[in-house]
């Protein structure tokens, strides 16, 4: 079914449907869907994707029968369940939770940091079903777990979330997405960081084989704040992370590191995308990869220096470690610089594991076997030893134990 | 006999670096390789350690009854063989307590020895470090990594001291040490000598042999041992440096 007709029929169902500007502008999207060329060489929303899965899809979905929200108030923390992308709402007088309203899909219509031709975003503007918006008060400071679960097979999810961080408060936000089903998630967060507030945000994927995630976010920084985002990504089905930020006072930071562990036919597609638009703002964009069997990963970093962004410091790195012949990593750094004062770099190592420290580790009697699950763990041991919350660190130790079991 | 090597030809792209060599090692005796650079004295110690990247032409090696080319590069390891490395490599993000904790106890399985806990592994690596020298700093960090050549070297005597090899092969372990240091390094091989295990030096000068005694010295030249004997050999070449030889 063409995206025209898919829409149409399931318009009811769909959110802001009643909505005039909203109506224009789902009708811009569906434009391009029906007039680009899906120029696979210079649009990077299209690598290693057959695209064909993803637009000619049967809708379907559910509205979900129970959410929650539990609140620790010893703790300062909330324990969200999030069901197909919908959640209760909730108020207190640290954070409020509501539905995401026709104001917030204005306000995100009118970005133009994420590229118009990206089609999971337009996909998602066009059916979004679910989402929420999560406010954190003025100088509180808490923690939220969020369980993303998806109930049924063949739901399309088509979720847009707003999370706001209020003026002097601070956030630690986990988020595990852990679907067994074959269904499809599309999700795009919007996040804001008020003046002095910072958010410390942590992505668990580990989907099996039949289940797609599609997530891409937008966060943007006012002066003094800080925007950290750890995506672990154990999935066992496609996952797409694209992610941008946008530093938009002076003196704020956006830290985006992501570290993925692909097998099997299992493939990755990954961006980074950093905006200074003002002074004194640092960013950091660092994605490792683990490569085995025939898995198949792209990487794309970018920093874009805005004329007025003097005395940035930007850096990104990108490493991958091929433990196959079959597997293949690709990765594209791009630096766009309009200032004169900047410290950026950029740096890129691919490879095979290190046959030499192989040998080193086996001569004093290890297995290769071990010497090789020793040299893994190794390459992220950088990124594991700085997660400073015990829970995370557990869950991920976890979950890298079950890769390297999976390593021959 | 504990190691034989028997007309051992090798050649790493299209290049023979070892022409029919020959050496016999008992148990409990220390044997002296002097050569001069590029004679392939450690293209031996990488054969006998099993590093896969030469092709071996010919010969034969057999080492505690085992068949040398039958056994993995662990397995070597396994059966008592030690290689100090010349050239130790750094393995950024890997420590030495759980690395080598692991080793000694797969070491000690194929004996059929009961595994060290890791308390009395922790301890007895503090005490081996301390016996050399090494600041329980040093032991925190990953292995080699951003080590001096000194540094690399006692790194290497440390590990050989856990592990207790039956044969160790000290690659160039003096070169880049100063007086103290070789003192040290010197002072913790002598200690590990008993007359069950053995060990094969491999030196490009004499200075080392002044603190460990061979009971034999071999000249290597091309791939080959072109003379053996006693001590007496370091001083001829001391003397007359190696062109006599050629
Ligand atoms: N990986 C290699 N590829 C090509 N030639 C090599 C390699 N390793 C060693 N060689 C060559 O083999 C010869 C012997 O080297 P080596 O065993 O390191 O000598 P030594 O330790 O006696 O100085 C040298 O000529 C060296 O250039
Ligand atoms: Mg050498």
């Amino acid at each position: 079914m063409n995206i025209q007709d898919n829409y149409q029929k399931n318009r009811k169902n769909i959110f802001f449907s009643e909505n005039k500007d909203i109506e224009t502008h789902r009708e811009k999207l569906i434009n391009i869907f029906e007039n680009d060329r899906f120029d696979k060489k210079n649009n990077e929303s299209l690598k290693n994707i057959n695209l064909k899965n993803f637009i000619d899809f049967n809708y379907k979905y559910l509205i979900p029968e129970e959410t929650s929200v539990i609140n620790n108030t010893h703790e300062n923390s909330y324990s969200i369940v999030s069901v197909n992308g919908q959640c209760s709402t909730f108020k207190d007088d640290k954070i409020e939770i509501t539905k995401i309203l026709d104001e917030d899909y204005n306000d995100f219509s009118k970005n133009n940091t994420i590229e118009k031709n990206d089609h999971f975003v337009n996909l998602n503007s066009l059916f979004l079903n679910s989402g929420f918006k999560i406010v954190i008060k003025r100088n509180n400071k808490i923690k939220i777990k969020i369980s993303n679960i998806v109930t049924d097979d063949d739901l399309t999810i088509f979720q847009k979330n707003n999370i706001i961080c209020q003026e002097g408060s601070s956030l630690s936000l986990i988020e595990e997405y852990e679907n067994k089903n074959n269904s499809t998630s599309n999700i795009l967060n919007v996040i804001k960081l008020e003046k002095h507030s910072q958010l410390n945000h942590f992505l668990i994927q580990d989907n099996s084989s039949n289940h797609n995630l599609i997530i891409t976010s937008h966060s943007s920084c006012k002066k003094d704040s800080t925007y950290t985002q750890k995506v672990y990504n154990f999935s066992e089905g496609y996952v797409r992370n694209f992610h941008y930020s946008e530093l938009i006072e002076t003196n704020s930071e956006a830290d985006l590191q992501g570290i993925f562990f692909l097998k099997d036919n299992n493939t990755s597609n990954n961006k980074t995308f950093v905006k200074h638009l003002a002074e004194d703002c640092k960013s950091n964009q660092v994605y490792k990869g683990i490569l085995n069997d025939r898995a198949k990963a792209t990487y794309f970093s970018n920093t874009h220096v805005d004329q007025v962004a003097q005395k940035t410091e930007g850096y990104q790195l990108s490493k991958g470690i091929l433990l196959s012949d079959s597997a293949s990593y690709f990765s594209k750094p791009e630096l766009k610089i309009y200032a004169d004062d900047v410290k950026c770099s950029h740096g890129s190592t691919i490879g095979p594991i290190d046959e030499n420290a192989i040998f080193y580790l086996r001569s004093r009697g290890m297995s290769k076997i071990a010497a090789t699950k020793i040299l893994i763990s190794s390459f992220i041991n950088e990124e594991l030893s700085s997660i400073d919350n015990e829970q995370m660190s557990e869950i991920i130790q976890k979950k890298l134990v079950r890769y390297l079991s999976k390593v021959k | 006999m504990f190691l034989e090597i028997k007309d051992l030809s090798v050649k790493i792209e299209n290049k023979n670096i070892l022409n029919g060599l020959n050496l016999n090692i008992n148990k409990g005796e220390v044997h002296a390789i002097m050569g001069p650079n590029g004679c392939g004295k450690s293209t031996l110690a990488n054969v006998l350690a099993g590093k896969e990247d030469y092709e071996i032409l010919n010969g034969k090696i057999n080492f505690k009854d085992n068949d040398l080319f039958d056994l993995n590069i662990e397995e070597r390891a396994q059966e008592g063989m030690f290689l100090a490395f010349q050239y130790p490599v750094e393995i950024p993000g890997v420590n030495i307590t759980p690395f080598l904790h692991s080793a000694i106890n797969s070491k000690r399985k194929r004996m059929n020895e009961e595994e060290i806990d890791n308390l009395s592994f922790a301890k007895l690596l503090k005490s081996k470090a301390s016996d050399l020298g090494i600041n329980i700093d040093m032991l925190k960090r990953s292995v080699n990594t951003g080590f001096s050549g000194g540094e690399k070297k006692r790194y290497e005597i440390l590990q050989m001291s856990i592990l207790n090899p039956d044969l160790a092969i000290l690659d160039e372990t003096d070169s880049g040490l100063d007086i103290d240091a070789l003192k040290i390094v010197t002072d913790g091989v002598n200690k590990l000598k008993t007359k069950d295990n053995s060990f094969l030096i491999i030196t490009h000068y004499q200075k080392l042999l002044d603190y460990i005694k061979p009971d034999y010295v071999h000249v290597m030249v091309n791939g080959s041992i072109v003379k053996s004997g006693g001590s007496e050999i370091a001083d001829e070449i001391e003397k007359d440096g190696f062109q006599k030889f050629q």
